[in-house]
């Protein structure tokens, strides 16, 4: 009898997972470079909201021997050290905190070349690795001058210099390869037809100039993918991220970057069942939600009254409460205008200085919440005085904090002039243009309960102050159950 | 002697009458609020002129920015107030590099003051003129490389011409321009302006497949004397495709 039961448990459990389709997530909470697993079609990973789902579109995945999965550098790291399945392909604080724990700071995750706050530093102590445990930052190092342009418009003096990166005689900007080095999370390597899809035509209509090209196919890219829109595709990517992180040497063969981009533009994650909301990829619900729906829609589309970013909300409108607040949260997303002002590449491009905009304004791209165009924005993160560090730039800090100084014959940034505090340049460091100055390119908005912290310098530990700081930034006196309602609906994307 | 002097009194007073309607000036733009989109105005010799209003990237007017001086450029039109203001149309606004902090005001919604509902006819003088499938103009905010929406797709149009009808090359004038204020000053656009435009243009026609040898690049290092009136559209680059 008793066995009988057991069994009758077993088989209902079984059913379970395959009515939903979706594997347990024990076995993949944390994937190790070089496991041999099989990732299923679906899966689903418990988070502080609810669940996150993740589908590989083209079926199964084995691990071993995989590209993604293996490690290809001498640092034992793997592409999914960083872009894990339960952090939507991202990486969270919280399991980088339980991945230190778990290996006393053993995991190649913590390697000294960028998961550390400076390599210089003892490798051995939970304090030189303080930017990755405490906000999920990773070192991004740069060369100074950048490659592609030799004269800056700028120079840069540091200012403050927490964990000594910067001054460095191996690794800073005297050393022999003089490099600036910021701070950045990772971004989900997910959802990626959204990130890559080219806004139209060959412009970016931001800049009056020509997108970056693909050097193989010769088309316009999306220049999305990346903070500092360094990287145009996936191959380029992939390449610059075996060097950087994996620290492998020569380049990567092409059926392993073959094997990596066709893995990553299978991938979907969002968050599929929401503690309060109940499940969110039920048919009859927004069509947006879950990640089946980012499986299905077309990517490059705008935002527009026939298809709004994350489609409709309006049946949960006289759902329960919780669903309620989160299509209120919508519309304000979609419809609350408030002054948007001093955003370089938004305010600067002849949409006037203040504008009164929504945020779907800026985060146009239906079902990523991007920019549809070229995304980098000075939103005011890094840079002073808006910037979410502490108030004046000779406090002690966590993050470095550069001077940077306009030459005079340079067109200056839009908004703060030609002297600027900032604690990561962002694309400056790249094109060397003082306009550039603290411009982040804007992340999708998938699977945000999963990856925590936010922002690109993880300064905002949870989405009520990633809200706090538009409403303070942009002054949109949202009311404490506006922001609310923001919040339930960002954390059940 | 008596007609000399008739003939410069008539002369003087069509030129008063130019001037009168063309105005040249740089001032802190303000904003209005407004129940809809915002307006924007500016204000020279006690009184308040309407710019345009807010808008997307692929309207004519690109609106000022505050923190940042402008410079207003326009004809005075006929009719009434709009948004507050006597209108100007056409109208250039150009905003200065330098930042302005006093620049900064934002006058409330108010009773009765509306932006307008649809954009007021313009004469067709978008910032792009051509003459015929092989020869554009375009024209710039003063001191300013910027390409807008409309300038980009005027390049582009050039390009796939002088690509489709294989000619020989195409002719690149950059121009450095000037504008005489209304109360006389006159400003210069810095001196490597026209160079600065002539290579962004190249970039993007080598960009679009125009091979840079066929490409034959003229930048006018000086610029012409403002007059007050057709100084907008003294800063400028043309582009004509030679078969």
């Amino acid at each position: 009898m008793k066995k009988g039961i057991v069994s009758l448990f077993l088989c209902l459990v079984v059913a379970a997972v395959v009515l939903y389709g979706q594997a347990p997530a024990a076995p993949f909470k944390w994937i190790d470079a070089g496991s041999s697993l099989v990732l299923p079609r679906e899966l689903s990973f418990e988070n502080v909201s609810g669940r996150l789902g993740v589908l590989n579109g083209e079926g199964p995945v084995a691990t071993k021997g995989h590209p993604f999965f293996e490690a290809l550098g001498p640092n034992g790291r793997a592409c999914v050290t960083c872009h894990q399945p339960a952090n939507a392909m991202s990486l969270s604080v919280d399991l980088i905190r339980e991945r230190w724990t778990a290996t006393k700071g053993k995991d190649p995750l913590f390697a000294a070349i960028d998961g550390s706050d400076n390599p210089s530093s003892p490798q051995d102590r939970e304090s030189s690795h303080s930017l990755l445990l405490n906000r999920g930052l990773f070192r991004v190092g740069l060369p100074w001058p950048p490659e592609k342009n030799a004269v800056p418009e700028f120079t840069i003096d540091i200012v403050r210099d927490p964990t000594g990166i910067n001054r460095d005689p191996v690794w800073g900007m005297k050393s022999a390869t003089p490099t600036v080095s910021v701070f950045r999370r990772p971004r989900p390597a997910a959802n990626l037809k959204y990130v890559l899809a080219p806004d139209n035509g060959v412009f970016n209509v931001k800049l009056g100039v020509l997108l970056d090209k693909d050097p193989v196919t010769g088309k316009p890219v999306s220049m999305n993918m990346m903070a500092d829109a360094r990287a145009g595709t996936l191959a380029i990517q992939a390449e610059s991220a075996y060097r950087d992180h994996q620290q492998g040497r020569g380049q990567l063969s092409p059926d392993q970057l073959n094997r990596i981009i066709a893995f990553e533009s299978q991938v979907y994650a969002a968050q599929s069942f929401d503690n309060g909301a109940g499940d969110l990829a039920e048919a009859s619900g927004p069509g947006a939600l879950g990640p089946l729906n980012l499986l299905r829609e077309t990517a490059g589309v705008l935002n527009s009254p026939a298809k709004p970013v994350f489609v409709f909300f309006d049946r949960w409108k006289t759902d329960s409460e919780f669903r309620q607040s989160v299509a209120r949260g919508n519309d304000i997303f979609l419809n609350r205008t408030f002054w948007v002002r001093d955003v370089a590449h938004i305010n600067s491009i002849g949409l006037a200085n203040p504008a009164k905009r929504s945020c779907a304004v800026c985060h146009n791209a239906v079902m990523s919440g991007m920019d549809r165009a070229p995304g980098w924005v000075d939103l005011g993160t890094t840079n002073y005085p808006t910037w979410t560090e502490p108030k004046t730039w000779n406090e002690e800090g966590e993050l470095p904090v550069f001077k940077l100084t306009c030459r005079a014959d340079a067109r200056p940034h839009p908004f703060l002039g030609r002297v600027i505090y900032t604690s990561d340049p962002g694309r400056a460091l790249i094109t060397g243009k003082c306009a550039d100055i603290g411009a982040i390119t804007m992340q999708q908005f998938r699977g945000l309960a999963a990856r925590a912290p936010y922002f690109a310098n993880g300064s905002a530990k949870n989405l009520m102050e990633l809200v706090d700081y538009y409403d303070r930034r942009f002054d949109m006196r949202l009311t404490t159950q506006e922001k609310q309602d923001l919040v339930n609906f960002l954390r059940v994307l | 002697m008596k007609r000399f002097l008739q003939m410069a009194l008539v002369v003087g007073l069509s030129a008063v009458t130019v001037n009168a309607q063309n105005l040249s000036f740089v001032t802190c733009p303000v904003v209005r609020d407004t129940k809809t989109v915002p307006c924007w105005l500016a204000e020279y010799e006690g009184e308040t002129y309407y710019l345009g209003k807010q808008g997307g990237v692929a309207q004519d007017f690109y609106p000022p920015q505050l923190n940042h001086e402008v410079l207003v450029e326009g004809v005075v039109a006929a009719g009434p107030r709009v948004c507050g203001g006597v209108p100007l149309q056409p109208v250039k606004a150009s905003v200065l590099l330098e930042i302005n902090r006093a620049c900064n005001t934002i006058l409330p919604v108010e009773d009765g003051i509306e932006a307008p509902q649809a954009v007021p006819s313009r004469d067709p003088v978008s910032w792009v003129r051509s003459n015929s499938t092989s020869e554009t103009t375009i024209y710039f905010d003063f001191d300013n490389d910027f390409l807008s929406l409309h300038t980009t797709a005027a390049i582009q149009r050039i390009a796939e011409q002088f690509l489709q009808t294989k000619a020989a090359a195409i002719e690149l004038s950059a121009f450095r321009g000037s504008s005489r204020l209304s109360n006389g000053k006159e400003l210069v656009e810095q001196s490597g302006t026209a160079a600065l435009r002539a290579m962004k243009v190249q970039e993007i026609l080598a960009g679009l497949g125009v091979p840079q040898t066929a490409v034959r690049v003229r930048v006018q290092a000086e610029y012409r004397k403002p007059d007050g009136i057709e100084d907008p559209w003294s800063r400028k680059v043309t582009l004509s495709i030679k078969p």
